[in-house]
């Protein structure tokens, strides 16, 4: 029966960090992203900071031994159903507190994250109009169907093509188009010249 | 997108705002997903560590049951030749149980083979009978 050597220890230790570094890089470079489609869809800072990271602990967990070049559209399927769940139970805990008699509006009164995003800086002229597409563009994107806030963001912001956006969303690569066509013109309605 | 893809004036502009607002990304929220990030890749490390690194961790348990396994077979092989004698003696146990717990059958087998004995037996019974339904 064959033994594994030292030699062999090494290299699979090495692997398994290499391993490890890979998945640490993958997620450095979606996770900022992943928030702010994760922001945009819940309209909460914490929540989408909750949704972002149970996404990465599933992913590390389910997928770790997956190629890396299945990590992104499995990352944002994950994230998506996060969003969903969180989503649902926030429409559940809605109807209940609707119906509780002596409810508060605390929640209503909460101000809204991504409209009163930070403005850093706004010194050249440029950056002001950016700002102010910025904000024009995350209001319009927040009124968009799910579905198509979803496809905008994973097209234009994490620059998915087709394919990954239909395995990341779970439909047809067909649908895909449909929706970010109507996102496409549900935003050019709404924002005209400023974006 | 893929690069091979034209973008409108429109979807470029829309990337441009997008990657300007990840950027503004505060130092809190930065500083959490950084956090998230590291506990993933440990829960993923832990999970992929080698077998090598396990086997440590295994011994004691694998120990523990070896001594059972142990244990276990050596109380099987010795405890059963303790009541061995016991059938040995016998070479057809089931039938000397019968013969014990049939008493009539044993006297039979001990008046011997005659089947003469047998009738002799069954007149008296049957005498015995009779003079008991006569009273």
């Amino acid at each position: 029966m064959p033994v594994a050597s030292h030699g062999d220890v090494e290299l699979s230790e090495s692997s398994t960090n290499a391993r490890s570094r890979a998945l640490n890089q993958f997620l450095a470079g979606v996770e900022l992203k992943a928030f702010k489609i994760a922001q945009a869809a819940l309209r909460h800072e914490d929540d989408a900071l909750d949704a972002v990271q149970d996404a990465m602990l599933q992913l590390a967990r389910a997928y770790a031994d997956k190629p890396a070049e299945e990590w992104k559209p499995l990352f944002y399927r994950i994230l998506e159903n996060r969003i969903r769940d969180m989503q649902r139970r926030r429409t559940v805990r809605g109807r209940v507190i609707a119906w509780m008699p002596f409810r508060g509006d605390e929640e209503e009164d909460e101000p809204d994250p991504i409209a009163q995003a930070p403005s850093m800086d706004p010194s050249p002229v440029k950056k002001l109009e950016l700002a102010e597409a910025m904000g024009a563009l995350e209001k319009a994107l927040a009124e968009l169907p799910r579905r198509q806030q979803q496809v905008f963001m994973l097209r234009t912001l994490e620059g998915m093509d087709v394919a990954e956006t239909a395995i990341a969303m779970g439909c047809s690569e067909g649908s895909v188009k449909t929706h970010y066509f109507r996102a496409l013109q549900a935003l050019r309605e709404q924002l005209g010249e400023l974006v | 997108m893929s690069a091979g893809e034209q973008l409108t004036d429109f979807e470029r502009l829309s990337r441009q705002a997008l990657e300007e607002s990840v950027l503004r990304i505060d130092g809190r929220v930065r500083s959490r997903l950084n956090q998230a990030r590291q506990a993933a890749v440990e829960a993923a490390s832990a999970r992929r560590r080698p077998l090598f690194s396990r086997f440590f961790t295994l011994v004691p348990t694998a120990g523990a049951a070896a001594a059972a396994l142990l244990v276990t077979m050596v109380l099987w092989h010795h405890g059963p030749q303790l009541e061995l004698p016991i059938v040995a003696e016998s070479s057809h146990p089931a039938e000397d149980l019968e013969l014990i717990a049939d008493g009539e059958a044993l006297d039979l087998v001990q008046d011997g083979d005659g089947s003469g004995s047998f009738y002799e037996w069954a007149a008296d019974q049957t005498e015995a009978g009779g003079g008991e339904s006569e009273t």
